[in-house]
């Protein structure tokens, strides 16, 4: 799939978008509300146990308003594959001369832009001056943020795409849906960093793709990671770009070869 | 009499229709069970850092997870429907109801019974005896007698704030955005002690939203937690009066839609 394409497909959704208001207002407010629960609750933490993790109480606030403006950025529809394999709508996109993955890619591009520019950039910068949050941006932890968030997005895109794909096999997806918020919520970062986590729970979190989300884009972008630490992080990143990459063509053959369209 | 039959027949038969799909039904079950573990699973990771949360330590804690979950459970139960309630409209599904003999929220609330909230009350129950026995909550005649009186109050109040945004669709007909903050982000608001936040915060919990009624203010009481007052320790006990005072004024809002209803023509 050539450039312009790519584009013009994440046009179309960016697009989409923009057109429900009231929406968008909710999800600001929905953004906002996230971001003043989780700073009330670290400022009551810290208050009784500073240091916990190796986070400062203004360095856990300056992490829970990064992670959180991540989050509201890497918004996705994850939707879209389950309804047409539901309605069998996906049978013009198999015969379209551009790649499914790719396509699915461009999608949520656009959606994901839409919602970096109108919510996450305004909440952080926004969140910034409300909570007084001192973050020490270097041009080096930027530049290492910026490559360490592509890479979470591209993470979090393969993970609801092979979650899409369930479809092909079990048409009523929502129960998975439902469990990869969960496994999301808990260890992707964006509400505790991993650092709080039980030392004993750690081996068990690298051996899941879910950390390099949120936590590792928010821990170098605020400057919680060292730099030789935020090398380490970005590798393994890397890695799970490359592994969830494999297994999303993988299951796509798979899933492929399963689908039955149902007349209609 | 006749009417409760009727009720009674739509519940079973939207039970039945959901279990008809037996896989699929269990699938879900754990699905959600699987969910509201993960929830509770942040909440054990903050405790076993940091011991606890305000003051409020991990029986405690698991006691307002508890009420919250074991409240949600019932409200889940009746009022699930609503959570979709825009897509009636829009599909002129709702307008069935209104040609009925019957009310039409009874028709709505009793052909969609959720049976899978089996997963809140069970998960509710097991934090409310393990709150209660590891906070060391000293029961009382009048704490036992309090006790549904709470829950009850808390399903009013959960179940008349999904009612008035559920009435905005009568208005706006799409209102899923509105439903998803007020109904599922809220609740993250009262998974910690509302002492935790600004006073801002707890005054729009305590007056304006009063989500922090259906657990933070009636476990207060139960676990004798004084010196935290947030407005008036009277509020400690005000969970059924508020519920029954917000369930009537969203009842108001509700016929007040269906009056300005017009259907959407599909």
């Amino acid at each position: 799939m050539n450039l312009a394409v790519f584009g013009k497909f994440a046009a179309v959704s960016f697009q989409k978008e923009i057109t429900y208001r009231f929406d968008y207002f909710m999800a600001v407010l929905n953004g906002f509300l996230y971001i003043f629960v989780f700073t009330a609750l670290w400022r009551a933490l810290y208050a009784q146990g500073a240091g916990a993790g190796g986070f400062s109480a203004a360095g856990i606030t300056a992490y829970a308003i990064m992670a959180m403006a991540i989050r509201i950025s890497f918004s996705m529809d994850d939707t879209t594959i389950a309804i047409k394999v539901r309605d069998g709508s996906i049978a013009t996109d198999l015969i379209r001369p551009v790649s499914f993955f790719m396509m699915n890619m461009a999608q949520c591009a656009g959606f994901s832009a839409f919602h970096t520019l109108a919510r996450g950039v305004p909440i952080l910068i926004f969140s910034i001056f409300l909570f007084k949050v001192d973050i020490p941006f270097t041009a080096r932890g930027t530049a290492l943020g910026l490559l360490s968030l592509v890479m979470g997005y591209l993470i979090l895109f393969m993970l609801n795409y092979l979650f899409g794909l369930i479809a092909f096999w079990i048409i009523e997806v929502f129960p998975f849906q439902l469990m990869k918020y969960g496994l999301l919520n808990l260890l992707g970062g964006s509400v505790i960093p991993v650092d709080l986590f039980p030392a004993s729970m750690k081996p068990f979190l690298a051996l899941l793709p879910f950390q390099h989300i949120f936590y590792t884009p928010a821990a170098i972008l605020i400057g919680h990671a060292t730099p030789e630490r935020a090398l380490v992080m970005l590798t393994e990143q890397a890695a799970w770009v490359g592994i969830m990459g494999a297994a999303s063509l993988l299951f796509w053959n798979a899933a492929k070869s399963r689908l039955v369209i149902q007349g209609g | 009499m006749e009417t409760l039959k009727i009720y009674a027949t739509l519940a079973l038969l939207s039970v039945r229709a959901r279990m008809e799909y037996k896989a699929s039904f269990l699938l879900f079950l754990v699905a959600i069970f699987f969910f509201y573990l993960a929830q509770l699973g942040l909440l054990i990771v903050v405790l076993a850092r940091f011991k606890e949360i305000h003051g409020w330590r991990t029986g405690e804690i698991a006691f307002l997870f508890g009420l919250a979950t074991f409240s949600q459970g019932f409200t889940t139960l009746f009022f699930n429907a609503l959570v979709n309630f825009d897509q009636m409209l829009i599909q002129g599904e709702f307008d069935r109801t209104l040609v009925r003999p019957l009310s039409p929220l009874g028709q709505v609330v009793f052909s969609r019974f959720e049976a899978s909230t089996v997963a809140h009350f069970f998960l509710g129950t097991a934090a409310l005896y393990y709150g209660a026995k590891y906070s060391g909550i000293e029961w009382s005649l009048k704490k036992d007698l309090f006790l549904p009186f709470v829950i009850v109050g808390g399903v009013m109040i959960q179940s008349a704030t999904r009612l008035a945004v559920s009435a905005v669709a009568f208005w706006t007909l799409r209102n899923s955005s509105l439903v998803h903050i007020v109904v599922f982000s809220s609740r993250e608001f009262i998974l910690y002690p509302v002492s935790i936040y600004n006073h801002g915060v707890q005054f729009f919990l305590t007056f304006l939203f009063p989500i922090a009624f259906v657990n933070f203010y009636p476990a207060q009481y139960f676990l004798d937690k004084t010196g935290e007052n947030l407005f008036h320790p009277a509020l400690q006990m005000a969970t059924p009066l508020v519920g029954a005072i917000l369930f009537a004024l969203s009842l108001y809002v509700w016929k007040r839609g269906i009056g300005h209803y017009q259907s959407s023509g599909s």
